[in-house]
């Protein structure tokens, strides 16, 4: 029997609950991030991702009962998504489901909740996966339309989310998107008697619904579906009405983010008279200016600072130190930063023309114009906070980004880069591991602006007597530092330079070092100015042409005193065999590989635990320890998710192994290209938000069009074959191409960038669409009940390839994840040459 | 027969209670063997201090059964009472002598603050939060450190009143050293302090001032929670 849902309503019932997919994935991305780190963020989120994999497999055990109930059950299932996304945040807010990242490792309470929440933010996902499932088999033979309305849903929910990262506080995001849940679900609800719970009438007056559209039931490929009962449909309305109430309700009063005790924000907030001042919700996160009399704010300070240290308000961003607002300083006015080795560029001349590089709250521009600078460029790549500071904040800094002789960019530092032309006196990069430590949390996030790359843009930046200064807090193990020197010393190298000893210099305090790579040698007049600077203050030189062993160590020892070794053993002929033989992996980073912080080698994992205790030592590489424990969660719960279904299906389909190695080739190639892509255009735009927003969205468009068209363009075999050539050799192109072309249209305006763009991702993307719903109609008919399960294989190959494509860049960088993607789509095509992709399979197409 | 009950009920009562207590002795004593002494930890004064003060009195109820183990743990507020081995480390470093005066920078539990308390002539300390520095203090009193004394403020300023100090302990992290505290060490004074990021790794650094010469060393990395004052 056939199930009368429009065809149109159940395509944009489809696109609708997509869009929720995608957009509560963002929103609770950023609400993770606000109340724990991004890595748990990201890895609670691929683990309720395997929601899409669960319900595959569910799929495939119960498909003939989900069909006989499709026209009951999937408005059901899209409504207690949406009251599912609606509450889920408040209850794993609530005391006794939260968890604290920092506690997990100290028993067993804290891993049951954060099993809780698992399982807490699993439902929504697997709901909404369930109904799309449900979909997907109901209309197989429709599945170029269902797929182009899949893609295009989810690419304009990434797109819209986006842009409500802006417009609303992290803890309304979830009622917004549930409400666009709620929504699908009524455009599906069963028809009654009379006439649809949405007249058809007033649908198609506002244009939506044409008069003569087709139902879905003409396609689908399902057991013969039943109408609901009377009572069923109006329950159905209750629970939509209820979910509705139940997500405006949670817009009316969001469920409050508690913090994890440990952050920053919270333990600043326990200072007497704490208060957060100014808020703002971006796609960067939520920036919150903080205010008590008992902050102050003085890294690194020489221990001769006699002066009483300022109470200043300070910057956080998703609860985590971003900053302190400095007041302008005038002309040859001291400030706490001449009292730290970052003064060090300083004391050799006047610095004219200073470049400052992201320049976060504005400290070092404070203090150049303070040191006489008279054309500061400062380069910031987060919106929020320069608007925060030229307008709310603009009394606190004595208007300094308004300063006749500052200029403002809100760029990426590294795609100023490559767009200015200018010459630099002085060429200063943030502060490595500031105070909030990037030693561990930041060891996956890439940092393009400190690759070889990126320092080689810098050099060629600097007038003859310029210098680049750079600081970085002392760490231990020995990281830091020496891959910033490390980085320093090939550049050099590369750039020609004959001795580079003679055009660096290091100063170390307590707690800090700073490196000075000048473009000329330095000469004995520059090197006594440092020698007596260190003397003042005292700090110690540790790098300075003519240096004694005596000078290193005069007013601050050091625990291992091999750091004067390493260094010694970067600037000598030997570096390569010293890369090899640390602990830690302090090559310098490149393009390729842009995780700067990422120092674990698998080998250094007993030191660390001798240093710090097992149970410790995880913090120090956090980041990539959290990837590779996510990837292991994902990988046997997708390995779960596929066999399941096989135990319960044993039956005569002779091509399971086919299928199975089709739609996980699918699964991953796709991914890989897309985080690839996101990744080389992150550059191009300057800013990884928009980046990652206009490759999602065109690429998912273009592969929602691409699935469009295979059903007319794959009638053959050969068709097939030509279709996987052309993305196998797109990919490599990509792989060989794709970098140098950015790099030489990146001074384009933002127009044509974005047309450009397109251009580039359109083909491959459009291509890339086509294997799925191909996979899919050649089940259909022959193999219905693989169909689900062809789904869920996907799904879950997509999760597990977010993680392995990062483990994957990290070990080998990003042109091999784009390798691999091919290899993927390799494998694909091979995968289904004997078995899916059969003659015969084509046969009825023609 | 009143009284039999009571001795009754008293005798019930200790045998009730002497094996928790010797229980805890026993893990206390293991302790400061296998996670302090083990670890390079020689002077006498502070391996006896460490077997005396219960440190188990200075948990929370949840982590009662934790007390002795070898690892900080959370006291509420973002804080964490340090691992008893960091404890050790830093009463030692500074060398305390029974006359000395010794300022402590983040009270916290007290247990820090008690250990300094069986083994100096005064210990002053801060702590920034005021509901673990009342408890902080009345656990104190209750443990009879009558030379203990917790002043609930801003640890930035230290104590001019009482300074100057033989030694000063700060337990919290910080990216730098309150002037005041500089000025309030005496001349030979010594300065444990933990310097870097909050709960990720610090460097626990010696800061000596010897006349007009200040040096630092870094001694060991350790975790902490962060100084108040600082971010």
């Amino acid at each position: 029997m056939a199930i009368d849902v429009p065809r149109l309503r159940l395509h944009l019932a489809l696109a609708m609950i997509s869009a929720a997919v995608i957009a509560y994935q963002i929103a609770l991305m950023q609400i993770l991030s606000v109340v724990q780190w991004h890595h748990f963020a990201y890895m609670i989120i691929a683990v309720a991702l395997l929601g899409f994999g669960a319900a595959g497999a569910c799929l495939s055990l119960l498909r003939p009962w989900l069909m006989i109930h499709f026209a009951s059950l999937l408005p059901l299932a899209m409504v207690l998504s949406g009251a599912a996304m609606a509450l889920m945040t408040g209850i794993a807010q609530s005391s006794w489901v939260r968890f604290d990242s920092l506690l997990l490792f100290t028993g067993i309470s804290q891993l049951l909740r954060l099993l809780l929440t698992y399982c807490l933010y699993f439902l929504p996902f697997f709901l909404a996966a369930l109904a799309i499932g449900m979909i997907f088999v109901h209309a197989a033979g429709d599945i170029g339309r269902l797929y182009f309305w899949n893609l295009t849903g989810s690419g304009a929910g990434g797109a819209a989310m986006t842009g409500l990262l802006w417009l609303f506080p992290p803890p309304m995001l979830p009622g917004l998107v549930a409400l666009l849940a709620i929504a699908a679900a009524m455009l599906v609800l069963p028809e009654g008697r009379h006439g649809p719970v949405f007249s058809r009438k007033v649908i198609g007056g506002a244009g939506i619904l044409p008069p003569t559209e087709g139902c879905a039931a003409e396609q689908h490929s399902g057991a013969p579906g039943r109408h609901p009962p009377k009572r069923w449909r109006r329950l159905l309305i209750v629970a939509a009405l209820l979910s509705g109430l139940t997500a405006v309700f949670s817009l009316i009063r969001p469920p409050v983010l508690i913090l994890s005790e440990f952050k920053g924000l919270s333990r600043a907030l326990h200072l007497p008279d704490a208060r957060i001042t100014h808020e703002r919700s971006s796609p960067y996160g939520l920036m919150q200016i903080f205010s008590s009399p008992a902050l102050r704010y003085a890294p690194g300070l020489s221990l001769t600072y006699q002066e009483r240290i300022p109470v200043r308000k300070s910057v956080f961003n998703n609860g985590e130190w971003f900053g302190a607002v400095v007041p302008r300083q005038e002309k040859e006015q001291e400030t706490f930063l001449d009292y730290t080795t970052g003064a060090l560029p300083y004391v050799l001349e006047t610095r004219r023309r200073v470049l400052i590089l992201d320049a976060g709250t504005g400290s070092l521009i404070s203090q150049a114009l303070s040191r006489g600078a008279l054309q500061i460029t400062a380069v910031e790549p987060h919106p929020a906070i320069l608007s925060f500071l030229s307008s709310e904040l603009a009394g606190e800094t004595g208007d300094l980004f308004h300063h006749p002789s500052v200029s403002i960019r809100n760029l990426s530092s590294r795609t100023f880069l490559f767009l200015d032309k200018s010459q630099y006196d002085l060429i200063l990069l943030p502060t490595i591991d500031a105070f909030g430590g990037a030693s561990g949390l930041q060891a996956v996030r890439e940092q393009y602006l400190l690759t070889r790359e990126a320092f080689r843009q810098i050099w060629r930046k600097l007038t003859p007597r310029g210098v680049i200064s750079i600081t970085c807090w002392m760490d231990y193990p020995l990281r830091h530092p020496l891959k910033i020197l490390a980085t320093l010393a090939e550049v050099l190298e590369e750039e020609g330079i004959g001795n580079i000893r003679d055009h660096l210099a290091a100063v170390r305090g307590w707690g800090t070092v700073t490196i000075l790579a000048k473009k000329t040698p330095l000469h004995t007049a520059e090197t006594e100015k440092i020698r007596r600077f260190c003397r003042i203050l005292l700090f110690d030189p540790a790098l300075l042409p003519g240096l004694r062993t005596a000078e290193r160590m005069r007013f601050n020892g050091l625990q291992d005193g091999r750091f004067f070794l390493y260094l010694d053993a970067i600037l000598s002929p030997s570096r390569e065999r010293f890369y090899a033989d640390y602990a830690f992996n302090i090559r310098p980073a490149t393009d390729n590989r842009p995780y700067f912080s990422q120092f674990l080698r698998w080998r250094s994992i007993p030191d660390l635990a001798g240093l710090y205790g097992a149970r410790t030592f995880p913090f120090l590489e956090a980041g990539y320890l959290l990837v590779l424990l996510t990837l292991l969660q994902v990988v046997i719960i997708a390995v779960i998710l596929i066999m399941l279904p096989l135990h319960f299906l044993r039956r005569e389909g002779e091509c399971r192994i086919s299928v199975l190695l089709y739609f996980s080739g699918l699964g991953i190639g796709y991914m890989f290209v897309e985080i690839v892509l996101i990744q080389r255009f992150l550059l191009y735009f300057g800013n990884p938000i928009y980046a990652a927003a206009a490759v999602i969205s065109c690429m998912l468009v273009c592969s929602g069009i691409g699935s469009l068209l295979s059903a007319r363009w794959i009638r053959k075999r050969v068709h097939a074959l030509t279709v996987f050539t052309l993305i196998i050799l797109l990919i490599l192109l990509h792989s060989l191409l794709l970098t140098p072309v950015l790099q030489s249209t990146i001074a384009l305006p933002p127009a044509a960038k974005i047309i450009f763009s397109l251009l580039l991702i359109a083909p491959a993307a459009l291509v890339m669409g086509m294997p799925f719903p191909l996979g899919i109609r050649l089940l259909t008919g022959t193999a219905d009940q693989d169909i689900p399960w062809a789904w869920g294989i996907n799904s879950c190959l997509s999760v597990v390839s977010a993680a392995l494509a990062t483990v994957v860049a990290v070990e080998l960088g990003f042109v091999w994840v784009m390798v691999l993607a091919a290899v993927a789509y390799c494998i694909t095509f091979l995968g289904g040459w004997t078995g899916l992709l059969r003659p015969e399979a084509f046969r009825r197409f023609s | 027969m009143k009284s039999l009950y009571f001795i009754l009920g008293f005798t019930l009562l200790l045998v009730a209670a002497v094996p928790e207590d010797a229980h805890h002795t026993s893990r206390r004593e293991a302790m400061v063997g296998s996670q302090i002494a083990a670890r390079g930890v020689t002077d006498p004064a502070t391996l006896r201090a460490m077997g005396t003060v219960k440190r188990h009195l200075f948990v929370p109820e949840a982590s009662l059964a934790d007390a002795y183990d070898d690892r900080p743990l959370p006291i509420g507020y973002g804080q964490t009472i340090s691992q008893p081995f960091i404890v050790a480390y830093m009463t030692e470093i500074i060398h305390p002598q029974q006359d000395h005066r010794v300022l402590e920078i983040g009270a916290g539990s007290g247990y820090q603050a008690a250990i300094l308390a069986e083994i100096v002539r005064n210990v002053y300390t801060m702590e920034v939060i005021p509901e673990l520095g009342r408890a902080a203090r009345e656990r104190l009193r209750k443990l009879g450190c009558r030379n203990a004394e917790v002043r609930i403020a801003n640890g930035y300023d230290g104590w001019p009143e009482q300074a100057p100090f033989d030694a000063i302990v700060v337990t919290a992290a910080a990216e730098y050293i309150p002037p005041p505290l500089l000025k309030q060490l005496k001349d030979g004074g010594r300065m444990v302090i933990p310097i870097g990021s909050p709960f990720l790794v610090q460097t626990l650094m010696l800061v000596e001032k010897k006349g007009a010469q200040i040096t630092t060393t870094q001694l060991m990395p350790v975790r902490f929670v962060p100084f108040r004052g600082s971010p």
